[in-house]
């Protein structure tokens, strides 16, 4: 029962990072939402989530989704940082 | 059984935070020095574009090197690397000549002096004449005494009318005035080259045209300090 709870804590903890989305998401979308929430947008943050988005997508294409998506949490570190449209 | 399920939800764990490779190997050395070096000279500011292009690549080309499974030729990697490089290099640069330096605020431009103005008070001319009256003459006298002690001073004979009759006609007759005025003062001893003389007609009315006083107060003539 013990090792059962922290099963679901840890289950817990992993959907509910920033990369809980990546589960519902494609690398694809996520990035279209962050150039989008990043619109106008010139602050160093708002380049470097980008930037990031931007390599994502590419090692998506490179059928690499787990760098993919660690990029793309990355970039999504940074927009939040950047503080959305501007 | 329970123990696999645990070491099976850690696993998932470490695969949904995904893979960053670190940036700290010897091969991405120059990048991170000259990533460092534009951001002390404040390329996070002055150049965003550039610092993030630098900064993005430096991750992506440590992915590239470090991941053994990446299909990335020696060539792909070294051109990640020599892009990160170039893009810190810009913004260095970019940084060091926007933003190492103060921009010099623009100097206010100066405010145009009002020239100092003597007013003439008690000088009159015959109606429509530039002939000045008996009684000008004590108030052009204090004028020539005070041109004198203060020898340095040039100044601008300037005559004006009240609005009554032709613009035109208003012109050339202040422009007589002044002339008539700026005469006697030379006459009386100042020199020609400290004066000039001209007239400004009905323009810069001091009161209402509309009313005897207020024309009395337009006629008039005043000297221009220069």
């Amino acid at each position: 029962m013990k090792e059962l709870s922290l099963l679901a804590v840890m289950l817990l903890l992993c959907t509910g990072t920033a990369s809980a989305a990546a589960w519902t998401a494609s690398v694809d979308d996520r990035a279209d939402a962050l150039q989008a929430q990043l619109k106008g947008n010139n602050s160093y943050q708002a380049h470097l989530a980008r930037e990031f988005a931007s390599v994502a997508v590419e090692e998506k294409a490179q059928h690499d989704v787990q760098v993919a998506q660690a990029f793309m949490n990355k970039a999504e570190a940074y927009a939040a940082q950047a503080g959305g449209s501007k | 059984m329970k123990r696999i399920l645990l070491l099976a939800a850690c696993a998932s764990m470490t695969a949904c935070a995904g893979h960053m490779a670190s940036p700290q190997i010897s091969e991405l050395d120059e990048v991170r020095a000259m990533i460092q070096k534009a951001k002390d000279a404040g390329a996070e500011k002055c150049a965003p574009a550039l610092q993030a292009k630098a900064v993005a690549g430096l991750y992506h080309a440590a992915h590239e090197i470090t991941d053994e499974g990446s299909a990335n030729p020696v060539d792909e990697n070294n051109d990640l690397i020599s892009t990160a490089l170039s893009n810190a290099k810009k913004a260095h640069s970019k940084a060091v000549k926007g933003c190492g330096k103060p921009k010099p605020k623009p100097r206010p431009k100066p405010k145009p002096v009002a020239p100092e103005v003597i007013s003439l008070e008690g000088v009159f001319f015959e109606t429509n004449s530039a002939d000045l009256t008996a009684a000008s003459s004590e108030r052009l006298d204090r004028a020539v005494a005070t041109l004198q002690k203060r020898a340095g001073l040039h100044v601008q004979v300037a005559a004006y009318t009240d609005s009554r009759g032709k613009a035109s006609y208003n012109l050339a007759l202040s422009d007589r005035r002044a002339a008539s005025t700026m005469n006697y003062l030379v006459e009386h001893g100042i020199a020609a080259d400290r004066l000039t003389s001209k007239g400004y007609g009905e323009s810069s009315p001091r009161a209402d045209n509309a009313t005897v006083e207020g024309r009395a107060k337009n006629r008039r003539v005043e000297l221009h300090i220069k």
